[in-house]
């Protein structure tokens, strides 16, 4: 590890202020990819801000509708919180899958999604379920935060605060780990509007497999929109060429992964209603 | 590994040849790239600064041109060593063919390798990672020879399936 100044502020201004007057600083959030990348001597940071001292960040809550998580809430929290469990199991569930218990007591949400790992779990909840991520500064959907591999849509200066996730319809996520790294080799969250709570429609999620990182399977949305069963996604197929490949596995095996995943996650929510 | 892509480009073949022998257009169209000195005609210093997720690492070497058939076709090839982040190295074969509009087709065909501490983290994630700065390089190079490009058939590198 190269030498850095470390900060902890107690307040998120203090946090940009410290990002915004050291030019080659970086926020630490659960370290789960930052502090190993900085063993390996693979980035030389000049400062780093670490979150932990903003508990407030931590919070989990319900308002008017929606699942508030704080940014640095710990996957082992959203997977535990009863609140997540009651309002939005498939989320808590997602959370139980990622990585291992150390990654799980110590990786946050807003650390994963401002990483945008290609293959990591929570965009994939994020873009199926319309989240909105909030900043210090701005809110931002969901569908413009996400934008390729390990890039988003935030400034160096900006943090998550928390993100925002409207509660009306049911969503499933079903995922093929790399049984090594607990990856997704292709993770694929299936949410439906739930008609009662006054929301229609369908939204696929797929991570783990698409060059570009996370996006939605339109092709699937309207074939579930039509019929939605696991049947109906028969026929589907996604291009081999814009998937992953890697020593893992190739862009055919990908594709067959994601529609494997997203019908897996469809007869989870049929099983789920009746 | 090898991808392969095609870029219209809204100039005549000569420019769009000029354009790449043009150590000042290749330096602002290699990501990341922070200097370019030419050593002679066809060899040339860099330093790349190759920013992947939370990986930063600084690459120095050497970019050369080979096999030179102006105005159609010539072979880039950029070899670094980044200390402890290990090395890269990667060439693209690049031709030219005028278009009826007074256009051109460019097309490549790039190979990526990189090896040490880098491969062996990111190993999942060179290729992806190889798509998208080949093409940044090939976009930024159309917008910089045309400033208003219209990409022939779809990278694969950005767009979501």
């Amino acid at each position: 590890m190269f030498a850095f100044t470390y900060h902890r502020p107690d307040t998120v201004t203090a946090a940009v202020d410290l990002l915004r007057a050291h030019e080659e600083a970086k926020p630490l959030a659960g370290g789960q990819t930052l502090i190993a990348t900085l063993k390996q001597r693979l980035a030389a940071p000049s400062d780093l801000v670490d979150l932990s001292g903003l508990p407030a960040l931590r919070a989990i809550t319900l308002a008017d509708g929606r699942l508030i998580i704080g940014a640095i809430a710990r996957h082992a929290d959203v997977e535990a919180s009863p609140t997540v469990r009651e309002s939005l199991p498939a989320l808590a569930a997602l959370a139980g899958l990622i990585g291992d218990p150390a990654v799980r007591n110590r990786g946050t949400l807003g650390g994963s999604i401002a990483n945008n790992d290609p293959s990591a779990d929570y965009p994939a909840a994020c873009l199926a379920l319309a989240a909105t991520i909030v900043t210090d500064r701005r809110e931002i959907a969901a569908a413009d935060f996400f934008t390729g591999l390990f890039e988003t849509a935030l400034e160096p200066d900006e943090i998550v605060v928390q993100v925002s996730f409207p509660l009306g319809g049911e969503g499933a996520y079903e995922k093929f780990r790399n049984p090594a790294s607990r990856y997704a080799m292709a993770g694929v969250f299936v949410w439906r509007g739930d008609a009662s709570l006054g929301e229609t429609g369908v939204r696929v999620a797929v991570t783990g497999a698409g060059q570009g990182g996370v996006f939605r399977w339109s092709e699937a949305e309207a074939a579930l929109a039509g019929a939605f069963n696991p049947a109906a996604l028969e026929s589907l197929g996604l291009p081999a060429d814009e998937m992953i490949a890697d020593i893992h596995g190739g862009g055919a095996y990908r594709a067959h992964l994601v529609r494997e995943m997203a019908r897996r996650a469809v007869a989870r929510l049929m099983a789920a209603a009746a | 590994m090898e991808l392969t892509g095609a870029q219209r480009i809204e100039a005549p073949r000569e420019a769009v040849w000029r354009a790449l022998n043009d150590p000042d257009i290749l330096r602002q169209c290699i990501p990341g790239c922070q200097e370019l000195a030419q050593d002679s005609a066809t060899a040339f210093t860099a330093r790349v600064v190759l920013k992947i997720g939370p990986v930063k690492a600084s690459f120095s070497g050497a970019v050369t041109l080979s096999d030179l058939d102006p105005p159609r076709r010539y072979r880039i090839t950029g070899e670094g060593q980044g200390g402890v982040a290990g090395f890269a190295k990667g060439g693209a074969d690049v031709w030219l063919e005028p278009e009826a509009d007074g256009a051109t087709l460019l097309t490549y065909a790039a190979q990526a390798m990189v090896g040490g501490k880098i491969a062996q983290l990111g190993a999942r994630l060179i290729d992806s990672t190889s798509r998208k700065l080949a093409g940044e390089f090939f976009s930024a190079f159309a917008q910089i020879v045309a400033p208003q490009p219209i990409p022939a058939p779809p990278l694969p590198s950005e767009a979501a399936p």
